[in-house]
């Protein structure tokens, strides 16, 4: 094999990308301000990731299979009600946290229903649910906001083991756990084929509608997952838990070289573009101090990261 | 040319790119703060981090530009004002987070939910960063002091007897107040005192609304109480955006004349009502020397010059502020009408 044969069959290109982006981040933001590279800082404020990294996880599935899942954040709403009313119900945090991973996942089932069963465009099924889920969390919690789940329970979000953040590990488990499903188990490659030609996978034999229902209720379940890590980290379940969450997901999950077309993606890529979205974040709040500024650069990247796309990716990957 | 070279050059390109605009922003900015960790001579520079509910309100924005006097005139100071656009008091959270790791020497928090920021002040008060509250007060074991503009009792008193005086007191019918969120600790306390205040009068309380710090939902709700009530003869407006929402309302379904609003908002979001007629009485504080103060009492208690068990605190300009229990007090409201509005803006 030639090099240049090599290079072409080369599929790591958007992450090789990324990981200079990330790396021409670090070196400029640690010689404007040292103390950005600092180990314990950067764990430290790492927490305030995890839950969107979480949701990351089953939206990059979903876009691999050619659709979206708008309902996310709204979702997380819902689980945080379900949380905090068990709680005041039953006094019990174990029972909470089973009741917002329910919610989650009977929720993101609603959606796989309408999805797989009705064949109505998981943009629009989403959208709806969306707006659907947050409505509901506010009628029924009317505004309130419930607190003091005690300095345990915070524990979960802010406690560290090993000097390293608690969701951390849960993470670093469930990211391997996808990869691995990905891209080694026979149903992780369907999504592939589902992304490139829902039809073609169809008529091959491959089980469209239930794959399609499992994504959005573990797309759902992940939602409840995220919302407990939440939920201690603030300590108050409210209904506005995890508002705007969708459209930041979703940028990571682009970002990170996932097409939204379908078809093409990996979790490496969703994790290396949800630390460039972390650090980008964290250093233009804390280097420039003005909060404005951070929707704005997330934008840009997201623009940056559709050019190098283009770019880097050989002309036959192309959609 | 190979495929081989176009990629290499293409990606040697994207990566100066990148560096040169990443470095490009920043060039300029070398005086940026660097706090000073250790060190306890009187000459240190003093960061600190004042975060209000919302940045980019004029009520928020009058009171930096106090908290900036007094950093100048001390001279000390490194101030840095940032605060989320939106009022989410999870970013609040997170950046008081983020100023405990940079080194702050003082976090001066207007909490737009305390449970909410709880965590991050204890952590950061465990960290050694002062911790005090401005504006909204938080848990006590959250925060050293709190800089209070002017006691529960004397705004809420005094928005209720501005309504009184100005609907005539024999005047009886229907009043709503429109609230911030319901987690609103300020907001809270005033409504306890406004609701034996109203109780007291020929006034009656129908409802109370939470529209958040929202001026649409503000708007939307004030319109809602104005169909719901035909009795309805008066709007507390007490957050300074569900105020100039109520008096839009008014305005806009024509009930001008017939629904008095007063309440809390800065002068220049209620001129244009004050001179219309909609509103009589705008009750605040001033926020100017709020900042200002808040920036004092943090340059004291870094400094060491805070005495513990004092009862009065001189602040520049100000003079001698009373300290009762844990709470700095700047003093009165101050009630704008149509005479005296004119004559400040912020």
């Amino acid at each position: 094999m030639t090099i240049r044969e090599r290079l072409r069959k080369f599929r790591w290109w958007h992450e090789l990308g990324l990981v200079i982006l990330i790396i021409s981040l670090l070196v400029a933001a640690g010689t404007l301000m040292p103390r950005f590279l600092d180990i314990k800082s950067q764990l430290l404020l790492s927490r305030h990731i995890w839950e969107m990294a979480i949701l990351a996880l089953g939206m990059t599935l979903i876009i691999i299979t050619g659709g979206i899942d708008l309902s996310v954040g709204a979702a997380m709403g819902l689980c945080a009600v379900a949380f905090g009313m068990t709680f005041q119900y039953t006094g019990s945090l174990a029972l909470s946290c089973v009741a917002a991973m329910l919610t989650g996942g009977l929720g993101g089932a609603v959606n796989g229903v309408l999805i797989s069963k009705i064949k109505v465009h998981p943009l629009i099924v989403t959208l709806a649910t969306y707006a659907a889920f947050r409505g509901i969390a506010e009628g029924l919690s009317q505004g309130v906001s419930y607190s003091q789940f005690g300095e345990a329970f915070s524990q979960i979000a802010r406690g560290k083991w090993f000097g390293v953040p608690i969701p951390a590990y849960l993470f670093l488990a469930l990211a391997v756990g996808f990869a691995v499903f990905l891209s080694k188990t026979p149903t992780g490659r369907f999504l592939y084929a589902i992304g490139h030609n829902e039809r073609a996978a169809r008529f091959s034999g491959i089980r469209v509608d239930r794959i399609k229902f499992w994504l959005y209720a573990t797309s759902g379940m992940l939602a409840g997952l995220a919302t407990v890590i939440y939920i201690s980290r603030f300590n108050t379940a409210k209904a506005d838990a995890g508002t705007g969450f969708e459209l930041d997901v979703i940028t990571a999950v682009v970002v990170g070289g996932t097409s939204i077309f379908g078809g093409r993606g990996n979790i490496a890529g969703t994790v290396l573009g949800l630390l460039l979205i972390h650090e980008t974040r964290l250093f233009v709040g804390r280097y420039w101090q003005v909060d404005e500024l951070k929707s704005i650069i997330i934008g840009a990247l997201l623009i940056a990261s559709i050019l190098l796309y283009r770019i880097l990716s050989p002309k036959k990957g192309r959609e | 040319m190979t495929i081989y070279t176009l990629m290499k050059r293409k990606l040697l390109i994207l990566t100066l790119t990148v560096s040169a605009i990443l470095l490009g922003c920043s060039g300029d900015k070398e005086s940026k703060p660097t706090p000073i960790q250790g060190g306890d001579n009187t000459a240190k520079t003093v960061t600190v981090g004042l975060l209000p509910k919302i940045k980019g309100i004029a009520y928020f924005s009058s009171c930096a530009e106090g908290a900036r006097e007094a950093a100048a005139e001390l001279g000390n100071i490194e101030l840095i004002y940032d605060g989320p656009t939106d009022g989410d008091p999870k970013k609040q959270a997170e950046m008081i987070e983020s100023w405990t790791v940079d080194g702050v020497d003082v976090i001066a928090v207007s909490p737009n939910a305390p449970d909410v920021v709880a965590n991050a002040m204890k952590e950061a008060m465990a960290e050694g960063v002062q911790v005090i509250t401005w504006d909204a007060d938080a848990a006590a074991d959250t925060r050293s002091y709190f800089v209070n503009q002017a006691t529960a009792q004397s705004i809420g008193e005094g928005m209720v007897n501005v309504m009184i005086d100005d609907l005539g007191p024999d005047t009886e019918g229907d009043v709503v107040i429109i609230s911030s969120d319901a987690t609103s600790a300020n907001q809270n306390s005033w409504i306890d005192v406004m609701k034996p205040a109203i109780e007291n009068s020929n006034l009656n309380l129908a409802t109370i609304k939470y529209p958040g710090e929202n001026a649409s939902q503000a708007l939307a709700d004030s319109q809602d109480v104005i169909k719901k009530y035909p009795n309805l003869i008066g709007l507390f407006g007490i957050s300074s955006v569900s105020f100039p929402g109520a008096a839009e309302a008014v305005e806009q379904t024509g009930h001008s004349g017939k629904v008095l609003v007063t309440g809390l908002s800065t002068p220049n979001d209620m001129k244009k009502f004050v001179h219309s007629g909609t509103v009589r009485s705008v009750v605040l504080w001033n926020t100017v020397d709020l900042g200002y103060l808040t920036i004092y009492v943090a340059e004291a208690l870094a400094t060491g010059k805070f005495e513990k068990g004092a009862t009065t605190f001189t602040a520049g300009r100000l003079g001698e502020k009373e300290i009762v229990g844990d709470n700095v007090l700047l003093g009165d409201i101050l009630v704008f009408t149509k005479d005296n509005i004119d004559n400040y803006d912020f």
